[in-house]
Formats: structure tokens, sequence, C-alpha cells
């Protein structure tokens, strides 16, 4: 019997005990693409240091940071919704960076106002229509899918997805929470059928017919027109990609961008300063918009071909922390209004 | 006189080490309640008032429909198996183990994209036959589509535990109803069903568990369950004490109705051990037997070629993308975490079932219960639990050593796992008479080498069923492993998982057909094993 437990107290112990190396950087991210993998290898081979990446949901990397407090190992906080990374500097979990050679060469619209985080991609929520059952001409704002015409036409995904949550945000900093409660009853009212499913089922259900235009984000609709499933790429042809808000005294469509910020207690800063500038630098904004159908936060570098072929178009200038800062009066209205 | 006061003192020991291993596995959940005192009362009656009624409804109309589908899908079959003699019998004995291989999550993203407008059933039809395209035309993801789906995936606990059950009811009883001329379907309804009520319980449980803890697949659904409730409230409200508390609560209703079942079937124990030969096969009539082939193809088909062919067909489609350096990577990384897993789980499950054998204490009954409940929770809570734990006594323990560890990985699939490593143990310790342990103290075996010398070589079958159960189980386990795991280590369930969440299924396929093949390999193994079982009871 102590033979036995003897070998399971060595088996706990090795278990538990972890190699240290200096030359490294650990990252906790929430992007989980093909392409971040091939960006963490051409830095560790362009610059030798390490790269450990744990990719988990955004909350829940947040919370194990918390409670890790100074012990935490995390260098670098990757997000696909910036709603989090606000809230992961309100929380005391990020420190300040920003460097001038850097934001330099992104967008200004897309930085970090509190000087927390440096946007690396970004995506837009648009609006997708059947080419057979909508004219383009019927479309407009996102404000306009709270009209009436739209009664059982309108398709989007659940309340609990992010991206609708960061719409919502938006629309709440820009309209207010009284307007923006009308807004959602309505658009409620118009809903196609309850919220479910992908991006992408909401794109079949326009093919299939169960309704005409759907909210959606810009990067589901460039994986499905990139499709090889004959059928899928069909379903994608059939609709039609329009930005809202573009008008002349209208705000531009909404959109969210992945960033990136270094820890509170980053044990490698250095290095971690050293992957955030390798991946805002040209090389590594070319990777991105070359495997993966998000725009790049340098203006000078173009989409993939799919993704410019929706030519360009206005973004919202609201200040992006907004879509954290906003949050809760959003998820407060969609239970109100009954958006699951 | 001298071995009963032994008994007592060694009972005593047996007593305290229990209830200080259930301790180990329950505490985490000491640690939600820590956090529930922090807990915001206004959220708590926000989530009331907008969202839990709702919420709670659907998981007990979620719960009744799927294990009433997992009930049809488990116990027919099982029975005409058991029962009855005819070609392909032994082929459906082994297929129907198998769903058991694909994640639910898996199976459900699978038959949303097999109906779908662009999937291959309406494309056909839109192709061939235009009329029934449009019937087929439908919204499927619905929450009854979602319990045939989650019943497809989860009637194999039932089965399982059915096809030991039926096989093993003495003949003694099917002869005697035979001469009274009760019809095959008579003594199945009247005889069979309430005899192995604790059987089907017993799996049925399981399948009520993973329908409460399940989240990737209803939320895919857009059906919201009281698990979608916890996650409202931490990933969209922020807020982890209301989840804790929720989290808290769905325990402490799972362990109330577990021990009210409990109440309510101790008086049906059976003991199976007055089996004799069993030959009494029914003879099967042309259209009985189509019946029994129909209703062993149904969740056959459904539940496993469909899926597996769907997949294979998106493996082929994606094979010169396939990099086979990662693949065989997650599959050393899936094996080797699941195998000590597995290994520590039933170490830890036969040393309770084992102590509550000798002891016969309440306290050690009770504790050898609780441990099995935890399954209830969702695997993100009890991670979320187990980092709360280590870091709340940042004097005493340096978080940085288990967090990110293989050691608090491990501890967390043990607390989630440990009631399928439990079940089939329980049974079978049940089954075995205590004159056995009598005798063995009697003539004066120690408690250790009366495990070793008995108990270990007359439980060996349920040992490896409760392995490999457990190893399938761990081998598909996703939320724990996102939350908990070190720095670079993926599995197969979390390379699927990612890709399938962002809408790439088919590039998931190939991890999804892994861990489908590897678990269908151990279910074979494990189909195997239990009909040996029978097997050797029957003779």
């Amino acid at each position: 019997m102590k033979k036995y437990l003897l070998i399971l107290f060595t088996l706990i112990l090795s278990s538990c005990s972890q190699n240290e190396n200096s030359n490294e950087i650990n990252i906790y991210s929430q992007r989980h693409y093909n392409v971040d993998e091939l960006q963490y290898e051409n830095f560790q081979k362009k610059t030798g240091i390490k790269v450990n990446v744990i990719k988990a949901n955004a909350d829940e990397l947040i919370q194990r940071m918390k409670n890790e407090g100074e012990n935490s190992p995390a260098d670098l906080f990757i997000t696909v919704d910036v709603g989090k990374l606000w809230q992961a500097s309100e929380m005391g979990l990020l420190q300040k960076f920003q460097d001038k050679n850097i934001t330099k060469n992104i967008s200004p619209e897309l930085l970090d106002k509190n000087g927390y985080w440096i946007p690396v991609t970004y995506r837009s929520r648009i609006i997708v229509y059947s080419k057979e059952r909508v004219s383009k001409d019927e479309l407009s704002t996102y404000e306009d899918l709270a009209n009436k015409k739209w009664k059982g036409r309108l398709l989007v995904r659940s309340s609990s997805n992010s991206y609708n949550q960061a719409l919502m945000s938006s629309i709440v900093a820009n309209l207010g929470p009284d307007l923006t409660t009308q807004w959602s009853n309505a658009v409620v009212s118009n809903f196609a059928r309850d919220p479910k499913g992908s991006d992408r089922d909401q794109v079949k259900a326009i093919a299939a017919g169960q309704g005409d235009i759907a909210i959606v984000n810009s990067y589901y609709i460039g994986l499905l027109l990139a499709s090889e499933k004959e059928e899928e790429l069909n379903a994608g042809k059939s609709i039609g990609v329009f930005f809202p808000n573009q008008g002349d005294n209208e705000r531009g469509a909404h959109v969210n961008v992945s960033a990136i910020a270094i820890a509170k207690n980053s044990p490698n800063r250095k290095n971690a300063i050293e992957l955030i500038k390798y991946l805002s630098s040209d090389e590594a904004q070319k990777t991105y918009v070359s495997n993966t159908y998000e725009y790049s936060v340098n203006p000078e570098i173009k989409p993939d071909e799919i993704v410019q072929a929706w030519g360009e178009f206005r973004k919202d200038t609201l200040d992006l922390n907004m879509l954290g800062f906003k949050r809760e009066e959003a998820i407060i209205i969609f239970d109100k209004t009954g958006w699951k | 006189m001298e071995v009963k006061s032994n008994n007592i003192i060694n009972s005593r020991g047996v007593n305290i080490s229990t209830v200080f291993v259930s301790l180990l596995i329950i505490v985490p959940l000491a640690a939600l309640l820590l956090s529930v005192f922090k807990v915001s009362l206004d959220n708590y009656y926000y989530l009331w008032n907008n969202l839990l009624i709702n919420y709670s409804l659907n998981t007990i109309y979620l719960v009744l429909l799927t294990s009433f589908f997992s009930l049809i899908f488990g116990i027919f079959p099982a029975w005409f198996i058991s029962t009855s003699r005819f070609k392909g019998r032994t082929l459906y004995d082994i297929i129907l183990y198998l769903p058991l291989a694909i994640p639910t999550y898996i199976m459900a993203f699978t038959y949303s994209d097999v109906l779908s407008y662009t999937g291959p059933i309406q494309t056909f039809a839109r192709k061939y036959a235009p009329e029934i395209s449009n019937i087929l035309n439908q919204d499927y993801l619905q929450i009854e589509v979602l319990a045939i789906i989650m019943g497809l995936a989860l009637y194999p606990y039932i089965y399982t535990a059915c096809r030991i059950s039926f096989s093993l009811v003495g003949s003694n009883y099917v002869d005697l109803c035979r001469n009274l001329g009760m019809s095959q379907m008579k003594t199945f309804f009247k005889i069979i069903l309430p005899i192995s009520r604790v059987a089907i319980f017993s799996g049925l449980f399981l399948v009520i568990m993973e329908v409460l803890n399940e989240y990737g697949a209803v939320k895919y659904f857009g059906v919201n369950t009281f698990t979608s409730g916890i996650f409202r409230s931490w990933y969209s409200m922020q807020d982890v004490e209301t989840a804790s508390l929720l989290a808290v609560s769905l325990f402490v209703i799972v362990v109330i109705f577990f021990f009210l079942e409990r109440f309510t079937n101790s008086k049906y124990q059976f003991n199976y051990s007055a089996n004799t030969n069993q030959k009494s096969n029914f003879s099967l009539t042309n259209s009985r037997r189509l019946v029994v082939h129909l209703v062993c193809l149904i969740p056959i088909i459904f539940g496993f070629l469909i899926p597996i062919l769907f997949i294979i067909g998106n493996v082929i489609s994606e094979f010169s993308r396939i990099s086979f350096s990662k693949l065989f990577d997650l599959i050393f990384n899936t094996l080797s975490i699941s195998l000590v897993s597995a290994i520590i789980i039933v170490l830890i499950a036969l040393l309770f079932q084992f102590f509550r054998k000798i002891s016969k204490s309440r306290i050690v009954m009770i504790c050898s219960d609780m441990i099995s409940l935890t399954y209830a929770l969702p695997g993100a809570v009890i991670g979320l639990s187990l980092i709360i734990l280590v870091t709340s006594f940042p004097n005493l323990i340096n978080s940085n050593i288990f967090i990110g560890s293989f050691f608090l990985l491990i501890y967390a699939y043990s607390i989630r796992h440990m009631a399928v490593g439990t079940s089939p143990l329980k049974s079978s310790f049940e089954k075995h008479p205590n004159s056995y342990d009598d005798t063995g103290i009697n003539l004066g075996l120690t408690p250790f080498r009366l495990f070793k010398k008995i108990h270990l070589p007359i439980n060996r079958s349920a040992i490896i069923i409760a392995f490999l159960l457990c190893f399938i189980d761990i081998m598909k386990e996703l939320p724990i492993t996102l939350i908990l795991r070190p720095f670079n280590f993926d599995t197969l369930a979390v390379q699927t998982y990612q890709y399938a969440i962002e809408e790439m299924i088919p590039k998931s396929a190939i991890y999804s057909l892994t861990i489908v093949m590897i678990g269908s390999i151990l279910l074979i193994f494990l189909k195997k094993i239990i009909n040996k079982q029978i097997d050797v009871s029957k003779s």
C-alpha cells in the first residue's frame, strides 16, 4: 500500500513542476485561429523568444488572471472583443502601454483612448440581405432594422454572443438607453425566428427563405464565401453585403477590434513589447489579411480579395472602450426586450 | 470477539479517510460558497425575474424529452438483443455502444449541418425530389430536435445498464411468465422493466446530469437552460458570484433529487444472483423480426452511421491540408492525460466502494454518493472553483505551482468524472453478497488483503468498464481543459471545438474522427467485457 502511495505522491509532485525559461513569453488568448500559430512561429524564428499560449474564453481567462494576481504568469492578453479588454483594464489586470512607433501606422479611431491596448485587426458587424427578395435601397441603418417593413424577416444570433453584445453597447452609447430599448423592442418583434445558431446559420436561413436580412460579422461571411462546398458557396452568393449607417450625417458601421494588452504583472514585459511590435508590423499585418477575412488596422494594408469586393466603408468613430463600458446596460436591454 | 473489535477500529479509520477524500472532491464547491457570500442580491433577483424561471422550465422540458428519447433508444434494443436471436445481433450489439464516442456538441454541430438548407439531405431533395424539398426546408434548431440529438448521443449509458441487467435477470422469471402465457411484451413491461428499474435509473442519472451540464450544444440551438443562466451571469454580466450561487443551487437540487430517488427506490432492491441458464430466447415471427431490426437500426443509423459518414466526408475534403505532426501531438496529449486521469479516478472510486462495503456506515454511504453528484456541474464551473480554491490562500500556497499544472487539471477531471467511474463499480459491488467479506475477515484477512484477494478479482470487469468509460469521457472533455490546461497543451477535443466554434466544421473533422475512432475501439473492448460478464453468469 505504502509503495503505491509513494508512486502516487511522486506523480503529483512531478506534475506540478513547471520549467522556467527566461527567454519566453506567455499569452492568454481568446484568438485561436491557424494564423495566430503562424504569427507566433514567425516571431519565434525572428527573435528566438519562445511563445507559450493558453487559448480559452475571454471571461475564463480574466478570472484566471484575476485570481492568480501577482503570481500570474501571463504577459499578454489577447481578445477578439475589445469590451473584454476594457473590462480587464477596469479590473486592474492590465498595464498601460502605447508606443508612437507602433500606433503611427494604425487608424487613429481604432486606438485605445485610455492607453491600455493595441488593436491588431478589426471586423465589422454588417447586414446581409437576400439578393432575390430585398433591394439594397431598402437598407439604410441599424436604426432602420426597427422598421415594421422587416416584420418576420430579420435573422440574428443569440444575445449571449459577444459580437451582438458589442453592437448593442455601441447603440446604447450612440442613442442612449431609452431609445435603444425602444429600438430593441421593435427589432425583437421583427425577428423571423428565435435567435440561435452561428452567423453562418443566419446566412443559410436566408438562403432557405426563413428570413430576408441578417445581422452578421464580416469575418464569417468571408469564411463562407471561401467555402469549398458548392451549396454553401451558393448560399453565400445569394446574399449581398451591406455596410449600415454610411449616409452623410450617419456615424458609420459598427466595428470591433481584436486587440492585445500587457498584463499588470507581466514577468517578461520586454518580450511582450517585442511581440506587440511584431504583430503591428507590416509583415504580420499582411499575414493576418492573407490568412483570415479580418481587416488590417493599418489602413495601407488591403484585406483579402473577397473582403475587398464588398468595397470600402466608413467606420463608427465611437470610442471603442464604450463597447465594454456600456455592456451592462446592453445586457439589461437584451433581457428586458426579450432578445434571447 | 477480537475480530469484531478489530473491524470496528478499522471502520473508524475508514470513515475518517472516506470523509477526507470526499471533502477533497467536494471542497471546490466550498470555494464557490465562499464567493456566494459576496453575491449581490440585486443581480440574483434580476436573473430570477427576467430569465431563470424560463430557463428552469426549459431545463425541465429538455431533461424530460432527452430522458424519454434516450430511454427509447436504449431500453428496447437492449431488450431484444438480450432475449432474442436474429441475424446481425452481434454486430448491432457492438455498434449500439458507439455513439458514446461522439461528444454531444459534435453530434449537435454535425446534425445542424446535415439537416441544414445547404446540407446533403436538402440539397439532394432540391435536385431530385423538388416536391418534398419544401417540406424538408424547416428550422431544425429546435429544443425537440436537440432532445433527440442528445438522446442519440447519450442513450448508450442506458443501453449499457439495461444490457447487463436484462441479461442477468433470472430466466426463471421469464420462464414463469411464459408458463403463465404472457407475451414477450407483457413480460417485458410487467416483470423485466420493474426489476431493472434500479439499473435503468443509474444510466438515466448519467444522462440527466449530462443534459444539465451541457452548454455548447444548448447555446448553439438557442435553448436557454439553467446552465445558460450560470454562464449568462458569468460571461455576460461579469458576475462570478451569482454564477457560483446558481451552480451551488444546481448542485443542491441534484442532491435532493438523488436522495429522493434513492429513498423511493430503496424498496426495490433485487438480487440477480438467482439466475439460471438463460436460454429461453423468444422466437421471432417475420413481422416481429422487422420490428426488432427497426428498433435496433434507428439508434445505430442516426446515432452513429450518419454522423460518422458526415465526419468522414469532411475529412476527405480536407485531407490534403491535414497536419499529421500536429494530429499526432494532439493524440499523444489526449491519450496520456486521459490515461492518467482515468486510472486515478478509478482508484478513488474503487476505494470508496470498498470502504462502503466493509464499513457499512451511513457516513461512508452518503460520502460515496455525494462525490458522484458533481457530474451535474458544468466543467467550466469546476475549473473556476478550483482556481478560486488554490488562490484563496496566497500566503499559504503559491498558486503559480498549481494553476496551469497537470495536477490541477487531473484533479478537476477527477471531480468532474467521478460519477462515470463510480457507476459501474457500485452496481458490481452491490451484486456480491456480504458473506464474502465476513468470511474473509473471519479468516484473518486485513482489509488491504481482503481488497487485493477478493474485491479486486471479483470486480475485475467492472473496474475495466469504469476505466474505459472514464477514459472516453475525459477524451471528450472540453471546458475544464480549456480553462485549466498548461501552456501550449491542446487536446483533440479542444482542437475540434476551436474549429467548430469558428464555423470551420470541415477543418475540425479529422480531430473529431480521431476521438470517435479511439473511443470506438475502446467501446468495442468494453462490449467484449460486458458480454463476457453476461455469458459467465449465464453458464
